[in-house]
């Protein structure tokens, strides 16, 4: 990689899709709308079924919105002009075994790279990279079967196979569930080196620590509707909000408020909570 | 994404609350007379009781067509290889073709015949659920159990795969969309390039299939289920006058359909 | 989602789980030197593991990916035979006999991690049914169960909805009232939460916490360290073996055990470990936010 990576700015206006039932269209989303500066993190939060994975979905073009639109760097991503962009974008799914298939986990990481149409030398190189990046040194995992891989190993498979694409807005359905605490860890970890590469990130999850610990900016969605949305909503109205969509607030800041502290400035790591309270 | 087959219709109709095995003898019964009898006056006759039946289920009109249209095709094919390649005088030929007043004729009858037969079938699967059914089916079979076949093995087998059918489309679906965000494309390309496009899909398809067949089978072992036990149900299978009622009718409906 | 439209049922006496014994002397679930290796696998997956939980107790079991803890599960539930050298008795049942584990598949219940492959009817009144009938209960009996087991976990009015229209929460519950319709001297849960967000992971919490009251033992396998606090022992496997059994405080007192075996504390116990590192010490370690705030507060 030359570089460090830009990140894609994303924004949605008055995005709505419903689902094709047999007896009625079921609305998944409805007049979704928000902005996220390039290099920016998102935590995508709310129950399940409140439209999360229906979100992601559509950001990456896997369904076509029926009302409104998705801008990629302001460019309207269903316009020819964002084709290009919208292959900037990589969608890693909850469900690892659902995103492997290959024989060993370099060729399954190569998938990604060989559609993009690239050399056989820069698909090599991705791979090693994108390998590296997820924990999983290549001269050691490359010639593994995925499906011998443990949980863990393989979630960060799937992670490298979409991050070999070298994605500038990487966008990621639960990736923590399931998973052991450190392995969660782990996770965390390359989510913050792939932050501070300036790759844009949207993460739709329920444990509202990590998402603080790794978002700048929340949306809240509930029954397809945006309940909140912007920089972390410490306010009165926003704590309503998040019970009525059974969120609960980050430990972190939930200490900061009952210590009497400054919530704006609560801190978003242990590390830097304790070094606050020695 | 939902299987092509008739639907069954929850419902609490006179026809849904009859007996699942009594539905299915009856429905065996008149197809059988549908193709013994070469008329169309007991085809009318068939077909009376076959809407009779349907009209009674209560069945809205557009989930039968659902469950309906996709057949058509059946019977539009039927349709078309008689009028082409059947025999008889020839009013009108091309190429290979002889169109014929009997072979129009002859045509229309076989269709028809089987648009009565789908009608027949579809009210026993609109009104009577699965579950019921393959029970039906087993208790049917239970002879079979003589000659060694597991029919109640059988019959859970199929009560499982129907369970797991809309769970396996939508994690079929999952995949490929999966694929297509890291730039598959499933829908361009010859034949063999999309079939190739597939591997990819049905792996692991198979492989969490695999899995699920695992998890599945030891949180069976862990409610009690070994193969070869002899079970209760819920929900036993109770045939009552209704039953009887239908039977008799159907003797009847047969008997005219073939004297007519 | 729905929320559970009523409150858990009351822990009450005449709870049908399993015979009031009178004399609850010997532990229910009984293993010493426990071992098994799948076949074809180069490790033992148990590697001479001892634990024994009583009537009414409520026991926590942690430790990473592989440390055996699913393993353990299904063993005890009479699923797989145990290695020849092991000692293992649940609910008075020889795991080392065919017979023995036959029986333990009655009194031991097992919920297992994934609701959807669990599930094997076509409605969730079926479904609860499934163990019963496996049993060759009376039909009468068998809806007087099913219908008290579908009040028992909120369940009635979803009774004939198809398990693929349920939520991950609503699923697992059917699991769970098909796993307790049999009744039940012992439970084991693995990770049951794991795949469930919030909302469904305090459904299923909840349909836990009334469980213990009827005298069952419960083995509890989580991930999740919030889940663990409330149990009455927690241990935690490295490796096929137990390296602790105890109180759940001392085992999060423990800073380097925690991170050898890779668990996560609460957030609370992970700051005072960190605030530990920087020289403010708590004694018992605070788990959480309420007792980090009394501790914060009573030593500033």
């Amino acid at each position: 990689m030359t570089g460090p990576l830009r990140g894609l700015a994303l924004a949605c206006r008055g995005v709505s899709f419903s689902y094709e039932e047999a007896r009625a269209a079921i609305p998944a989303l409805r007049d979704v709308s928000f902005k996220l500066g390039a290099g920016r993190s998102l935590a995508l939060l709310g129950a399940s079924g409140s439209g999360k994975s229906t979100l992601l979905q559509v950001i990456k073009g896997l369904d076509a919105p029926e009302a409104g639109e998705v801008l990629l760097d302001d460019v309207p991503a269903a316009a020819a002009a964002g084709a290009e962009l919208r292959r900037q974008v990589g969608l890693v799914f909850q469900t690892p075994e659902l995103q492997l298939f290959a024989t060993s986990a370099r060729e399954d990481v190569a998938f990604g790279p060989r559609r993009l149409g690239w050399q056989e030398p820069d698909v090599a190189a991705a791979v090693d990279e994108a390998l590296a990046l997820v924990g999983l040194p290549p001269e050691q995992f490359g010639g593994r079967h995925p499906y011998a891989l443990s949980g863990g190993e393989q979630r960060r498979l799937a992670l490298a196979g979409v991050l070999a694409m070298r994605p500038r807005l990487l966008l990621l359905d639960e990736p923590f569930v399931s998973l052991d605490p450190a392995t969660r860890r782990e996770l965390a970890k390359i989510l913050l080196r792939l932050r501070a590469d300036g790759v844009s990130l949207v993460l739709a999850t329920h444990d509202v620590d990590l998402a603080w610990a790794l978002c700048d900016e929340v949306l809240v969605l509930d029954a397809g509707r945006v309940v909140a949305a912007g920089p972390w909503d410490l306010g009165e109205a926003g704590r309503e909000l998040r019970e009525a969509s059974r969120l609960r607030e980050p430990f972190l800041v939930d200490l900061w408020r009952r210590l009497g502290r400054d919530v704006a400035s609560a801190p978003r790591t242990v590390a830097e909570a304790a070094e606050a309270l020695r | 994404m939902k299987p092509a087959i008739a639907q069954y219709y929850p419902g609490d109709s006179v026809v849904h609350r009859l007996d699942a095995r009594a539905k299915f003898v009856a429905v065996t019964g008149l197809a059988i007379a549908l193709f013994v009898r070469d008329s169309f006056a007991g085809l009318a006759v068939f077909a009376a009781a076959g809407v009779i039946a349907y009209v009674l289920s209560g069945v809205p009109a557009a989930w039968f067509w659902r469950a309906f249209r996709p057949l058509l095709w059946l019977v539009g094919l039927t349709f078309l290889a008689q009028v082409l390649f059947a025999p008889g005088e020839p009013f009108f030929s091309f190429w290979i073709f002889h169109f014929s007043w009997a072979g129009l004729e002859f045509a229309a009858f076989l269709s028809l015949r089987l648009l009565v037969l789908v009608l027949i079938g579809s009210v026993l699967t609109l009104t009577t659920a699965p579950l019921a059914l393959t029970d039906g089916l087993a208790w049917l079979g239970r002879p079979l159990r003589r000659l060694r076949v597991p029919t109640d093995e059988l019959a859970l087998m199929v009560t499982i795969a129907l369970r797991f059918i809309p769970t396996l489309l939508v994690e079929l679906d999952q995949i490929m969309r999966a694929q297509r965000a890291r730039g598959a494309d499933f829908g361009s390309g010859g034949p063999i390039r999309r079939a190739k496009a597939l591997v990819p899909v049905l792996t692991p398809l198979f492989v969490l299939s695999f899995r699920r067949a695992d998890e599945l089978a030891l949180a069976m072992e862990a409610r009690c289920y070994r193969p070869g036990l002899v079970r209760t149900r819920l929900h036993p299978l109770r045939a009552g006058i209704g039953d009887a009622v239908l039977l008799g009718l159907t003797v009847v409906v047969i008997v005219a359909g073939l004297l007519v | 989602m729905t929320p559970p439209s009523a409150g858990p049922s009351e822990p009450s006496a005449e709870s049908v789980d399993g015979p009031t014994a009178p004399e609850p002397v010997a532990p229910l679930l009984d293993v010493r030197g426990l071992r098994y290796r799948y076949p074809g696998a180069s490790t033992d997956a148990l590697a001479g593991l001892d634990l024994s939980v009583a009537a009414g107790e409520f026991v926590a079991v942690v430790g990473a990916n592989g440390s055996g803890k699913s393993t353990l599960a299904r063993l005890l539930g009479g699923l797989e035979r145990p290695a020849g050298a092991s000692t293992a008795v649940a609910c008075s049942h020889d795991l080392l006999s065919e017979d023995g584990r036959m029986a333990a598949r009655r009194d031991v219940g097992v919920l297992f991690q994934n609701p959807e492959n669990q599930l094997v009817a076509e409605c969730v009144e079926d479904d609860v049914a499934f163990g019963l009938e496996n049993l060759a209960w009376a039909p009468e009996a068998i809806r007087a169960r099913v219908d008290e087991m579908l009040e028992r976990f909120w369940l009635t009015e979803l009774k004939t909805r198809e398990p693929h229209l349920l939520s991950g929460g609503q699923k697992q519950r059917t699991a769970l009232a098909g796993v307790l319709a049999v009744p039940r001297r012992a439970l084991v849960l693995d990770e049951p939460t794991a795949m469930l967000d919030p909302a469904g992971r305090d459904e299923v919490l909840e349909a836990v916490r009334g469980l213990r009251a009827g005298g069952l033992a419960v083995l509890y396998v989580t991930q999740e360290m919030d889940e663990v606090v409330g149990a009455d022992r927690v241990v935690a496997l490295e490796a096929g073996t137990v390296v602790y059994t105890g109180s759940v405080g001392g085992l999060f007192g423990d800073g380097a055990l925690v991170r050898r075996l890779g668990l996560g504390l609460p957030a609370a116990g992970e700051l005072a470990l960190e605030l530990a590192a920087v020289g403010r010490e708590f004694a018992p370690l605070p788990l959480t936010l309420d007792e980090m705030l009394v501790a914060l507060g009573g030593s500033s």
